[in-house]
């Protein structure tokens, strides 16, 4: 009876002394649990076969899709015959970017899709409870992951649209000016980065892996299209401010489906890319925390 | 270590834990036992943070779970086997739990080798056998050393070598001062391995209380007496308030109360007894006493 009533004492105090300890040291044990959940989350992204063979499709189809787009504008330019015209040979990288980056964005969404699927979520909720700290971590390891796979995948694909640009046929059409290559490279590894967060807040709003495709799809091509080709005015504007038109805005592409440049500054199009991926998340988060896991 | 407080979970209309309050004990291996859709494992997630109470509060050490620090180091937990990515190998997932709570990367290759599953570790989870993917969440639950330790049915799938081998980690964990708290259905292997058990129906608490104390509880618990004189005890008992049959000629069997009641009675009326010993109930028996009333998803008993 007497150790009982001790007991009960005592634990009012011991929880009070442990609360005010991690009160005070909340910003620090916060962005201690970020780095190491990210550890976790890269640890997790390169032990399974999936995302190698997201990087490998990306490889493949950023060089197949490059190399067609360039050998296109090559062959356009020539049948023009206009004087002076050259092709960059990073440019159709950029281009290439509306269909390639499905391929990664399924590497994207498998890191949180794939946890609903096995039940694994429930296993890295209970190692970084914050739920916050786990969006956040994954996105930690998602964005650079994308760039680095934009600008690698791109790096390729331009020396082997360089290649193929080069045979007499072309005639020496294209040209490689060093600025303007490391520009579309680093943009397109900025727009993949930018794609994948997306992608994951939009796992982690909707946590099933067709649905999630369905929604990045619809988001990332399927609306901008549909919007462009009603034709209106009001629907162009908005299709220019989805992800995708806001992106190739933002890389400085030329050559794309509306058929012009882009009509408003790159500037605004990294504001439309931060406004979508930052509303992906934040849906995303509201999910991750409200429900149950 | 854990304590819940007038727990509830909701589910609709459904009340999935209803108004749950109890402590477990550090050096106690605590058996969680309720029919199929009692609340046992909505019970773990709830003291995990997986799920959201809809009232009450479950607290680890004195704070929610979501306020531990590398919360692996103080509650290691198996809720469902199968919850690893198939693709990933035994080891790469946990070397993922270690990194994300600190853990020393040499504490994964001791925990496999205490499961038993070092040969296997390089396997791709999707093609472990169940009873090999429960020893990999026992790693797992192993891996931060904590002081809690929950499984949700950890001998599902495990072959009898296996089976004992969980009884005597859950002896030897408890031994070391922990708290364990473990859900099954196999009665008899609860007998064995639990010191306390806690049944619920329903979602509502039914018993927590000492193993001993559930299967003296039991109608089937009773003290068996042969006596020449039957008629006379039985008439001496009944007066005392004890529930008394006849088996035979010189046998009787007398319930509610214990043996040593039942002797000093006999004694005091002078009557000779041949054989007197409680005859116990087996932990089956007795739970389903206690959960003849809660079974949700019965076949009809």
């Amino acid at each position: 009876m007497n150790g009982r009533t001790l007991g009960q004492a005592s634990e009012p105090s011991e929880a009070t002394a442990r609360t005010s300890g991690q009160e005070s040291g909340r910003p620090g044990a916060m962005a201690r649990a970020l780095w190491q959940a990210a550890g976790a989350e890269w640890a997790k992204v390169w032990s399974v076969r999936s995302t190698w063979w997201c990087l490998a499709c990306a490889l493949a189809l950023t060089v197949l899709t490059a190399v067609t787009l360039g050998g296109a504008a090559a062959t356009d330019a020539l049948r023009d015959g206009a004087a002076g015209v050259r092709v960059t040979a990073s440019e159709p990288v950029v281009s290439a970017t509306s269909f390639v980056q499905f391929a990664l964005v399924a590497l994207a969404m498998l890191t949180i899709t794939a946890e609903y699927a096995s039940g694994g979520i429930r296993v890295t909720l209970q190692a970084t409870p914050v739920r916050g700290v786990v969006l956040a971590a994954k996105a930690l390891v998602v964005a650079p992951v994308m760039f680095a796979a934009g600008v690698l995948s791109g790096a390729v694909a331009t020396a082997a649209v360089y290649l193929l640009l080069s045979i007499d046929v072309f005639g020496g059409l294209v040209a490689l000016p060093a600025a303007d290559v490391a520009f579309d490279l680093l943009g397109t590894g900025v727009y993949y980065a930018f794609a994948g967060v997306l992608t994951l807040g939009a796992g982690a709003a909707v946590r099933s892996a067709a649905g999630t495709l369905t929604v990045v799809f619809m988001l990332l091509m399927g609306l901008p299209l549909l919007l462009l080709m009603t034709g209106g005015q009001v629907a162009v504007d908005a299709s220019m401010r989805l992800p995708m038109f806001a992106g190739l805005a933002f890389m400085g592409s030329t050559g794309n489906l509306t058929g012009g440049p882009i009509p408003y500054p790159a500037g605004e199009g990294l504001a439309w890319l931060v406004a979508w991926t930052a509303a992906a998340l934040v849906a995303g988060l509201v999910v991750l925390r409200r429900r149950d896991a | 270590m854990i304590s819940l407080r007038g727990l509830t979970k909701r589910y609709g209309d459904r009340l999935a834990v209803d108004d749950l309050s109890l402590d477990l004990r550090p050096g106690t291996v605590t058996g969680f036992l309720g029919p199929n859709g009692a609340g046992k494992s909505t019970t773990m997630r709830l003291v995990l943070g997986l799920d959201r109470p809809s009232a009450g509060t479950a607290l680890v050490g004195g704070v929610p779970y979501q306020r531990l620090r590398n919360p692996l180091r103080t509650v290691g937990a198996l809720l469902d086997a199968r919850a690893v990515h198939p693709g990933r190998s035994g080891r790469a997932h946990l070397v993922a739990l270690a990194r994300s709570n600190g853990i020393a990367r040499r504490r994964v290759g001791e925990v496999l080798e205490t499961v038993g599953l070092a040969g296997a570790a390089g396997k791709r989870a999707g093609t472990l056998s169940l009873g090999m993917s429960q020893r990999l969440g026992i790693a797992a639950a192993l891996l931060g050393d904590p002081e809690v330790l929950m499984f949700d049915e950890p001998v599902n799938g495990l072959d009898p070598d296996g089976v004992r081998w969980v009884r005597g980690l859950m002896r030897s964990l408890a031994g070391e001062g922990r708290t364990v708290f473990v859900s099954s259905h196999l009665m008899s292997e609860m007998q064995l391995t639990a010191d306390h058990l806690v049944v619920i129906g329903r979602g509502r608490l039914i018993a927590d209380a000492p193993l001993a104390d559930v299967i003296a509880g039991s109608s089937l618990t009773a003290v068996l007496i042969r006596t020449p004189h039957a008629d006379a005890l039985a008439d001496r008992l009944r007066a005392a308030g004890i529930a008394v049959d006849r088996l035979g000629e010189n046998e009787l069997e007398a319930t509610g109360a214990p043996v040593e009641r039942v002797g000093d009675l006999a004694h005091e009326a002078g009557i000779r007894l041949h054989e007197l010993r409680t005859r116990q109930a087996s932990l089956e028996q007795a739970y389903q006493e206690l959960t003849a009333d809660s079974v949700e998803y019965g076949a009809g008993r």
